[in-house]
């Protein structure tokens, strides 16, 4: 039984049609690559996955959790996914410590100090131990991100959902995030990533995913479909990426 | 000019003074804290659009807006006694305070949630907390302190408008500024003395919610 299970998913946005019949698997431990051109329904289909987006059509299932069209009391389903935003979305008016703390807090009810320590070992593995008591806007933008990883982390979800998380640093900023994700995927996490950096999702994605007008127009191993797309569109992409 | 300044005659009155200004002061805190708590309320069910209260509040709010101060207090301390709702003169005041501040503030705090980034929101959702939750710890904080300098400014306004309710008879600090004037014939001095009262509690309030909002809300309340 697949992680997640995602069957004949269909999403409109008014008459825009964007999301045209998904079918997708994901098993425990995978690193999925999303990659595509904007407006292709990657974003849009990784955040069906917690229920960010609403779809009006087929079936998704995270882990048993089945979630439907259109409902609202999706929290059983959110503390299974976690999730990293292009923009960090950090609470700028809590350090980086009660960034990561919040949730554990009030949504696990966990107790003060387990909270804290988990906190600092989730930011002792993005590589800052030493920013705990740090506010956001003291901090870079690949720190930043950095802390939402631990912060997602810190809810031990089963699936960590990644919507393009290098696209808002400086270049010489996504490395150290990048670096960051390699290390959990070799953690075995189960991640699914919408990213622009293909040599990354190439070096470490198990599956490639490549969505082309709301459909996944060819998936499979990264190295075999970069090496050889067997269909133009995914051959074009890639050479305009490089 | 041949007038001679007599301002004893009104220290004579210091007592009078002295209960004027804690009742204007009192009055104050508790208008500012009810009125805060009212605000918010009224600046969720707005931003957040929760029915049927959005509308409930939208009504309110224009209709506090565009009445005079005077006139509400009097609508509470004259008007409704047709209704067989009856309030002595403290009562009305700080209904009407509260009231009114209400409603200042309900526009004010809407302003700073709605500055609220939304993925600030998808994030807190993502992390599997309730509606409740994201507004106490996230929404709430950051709005409050982008807005607590017009909050502020809108207490200090407030405070300085309980001035009217003197003509309930309510014995704040201007009431006493009439006693006292009434008895010694001083008003130069009286009215001089109140102003200076007046002008000293107010820039002393603003310090102190200052001060207590950068305490409270952190850096960003400036």
């Amino acid at each position: 039984m697949a992680l997640v299970h995602i069957d004949a998913l269909h999403k409109h946005f008014g008459s825009n049609h964007v999301l045209k019949g998904i079918d997708l698997d994901i098993e425990e431990g995978q690193v999925i690559a999303l990659i595509g051109r904007s407006g292709s329904g990657k974003s849009t289909l990784l955040r069906t996955i917690n229920g960010l987006e609403s779809f009006d059509e087929g079936r998704i299932e995270v882990d048993g959790e089945r979630i439907h069209p259109h409902e609202t009391d999706l929290r059983a389903l959110r503390q299974k996914v976690g999730m990293v935003f292009q923009q960090f979305n950090l609470f700028p008016h809590l350090s980086a410590g009660q960034n990561v703390m919040l949730a554990t807090r009030i949504v696990k009810k966990m107790p003060e100090q387990d909270a804290v320590d988990l906190a600092k070992a989730m930011l002792l593995k993005v590589g800052l131990q030493d920013k705990f008591d740090a506010y956001p806007d003291q901090l870079s933008g690949g720190q930043q991100q950095r802390v939402a990883i631990a912060r997602a982390l810190a809810m031990q979800p089963r699936v960590l959902l990644c919507d393009e998380i290098t696209s808002a640093l400086d270049p010489e900023l996504v490395n150290e995030v990048l670096a960051v994700v390699r290390n959990l995927a070799a953690e075995g996490i189960t991640l699914i990533m919408v990213t622009h950096e293909m040599r990354f999702a190439r070096e470490v994605g198990d599956k490639l995913v490549f969505m082309y007008q709301g459909r996944i127009h060819e998936s499979g191993d990264p190295q075999t479909l970069f090496a050889n797309p067997q269909t133009p569109e995914l051959a074009s992409f890639i050479g305009s990426i490089n | 000019m041949s007038y001679q300044f007599d301002f004893v005659a009104v220290f004579d009155y210091s007592s009078v003074l002295l209960a004027g200004t804690a009742h204007t002061l009192l009055l104050t805190t508790v208008g500012a804290v009810a009125g805060l708590g009212i605000g918010i309320l009224g600046a969720v069910s707005r931003a957040w659009q929760i029915k049927p209260f959005d509308r409930i509040f939208a009504v309110y709010v224009e209709l506090i807006r565009n009445t005079p101060f005077l006139i509400q207090l009097f609508f509470i301390y004259f008007g409704l006694p047709s209704l067989g709702f009856r309030l002595d003169e403290w009562q009305a005041a700080i209904l009407a305070v509260i009231i009114n501040l209400g409603a200042y503030t309900t526009e004010i705090v809407r302003a700073g949630i709605e500055a609220t980034p939304r993925g600030q929101i998808e994030a807190a959702e993502s992390l599997a907390m309730t509606r409740p939750q994201i507004f106490r710890h996230v929404v709430l904080p950051p709005a409050l302190a982008k807005v607590w300098p017009a909050i502020c400014s809108q207490m200090v306004i407030v405070m300085l408008g309980t001035s009217v309710c003197s003509q309930i008879a309510a014995e704040e600090l201007t009431f006493a500024a009439n006693f006292i004037q009434s008895r010694n014939f001083r008003a130069f001095e009286t009215y001089f003395i109140v102003t200076v009262i007046y002008f000293v509690l107010a820039v002393a309030v603003r310090q102190l919610l200052t001060q207590a909002g950068l305490r409270l809300l952190g850096r960003r309340a400036r």
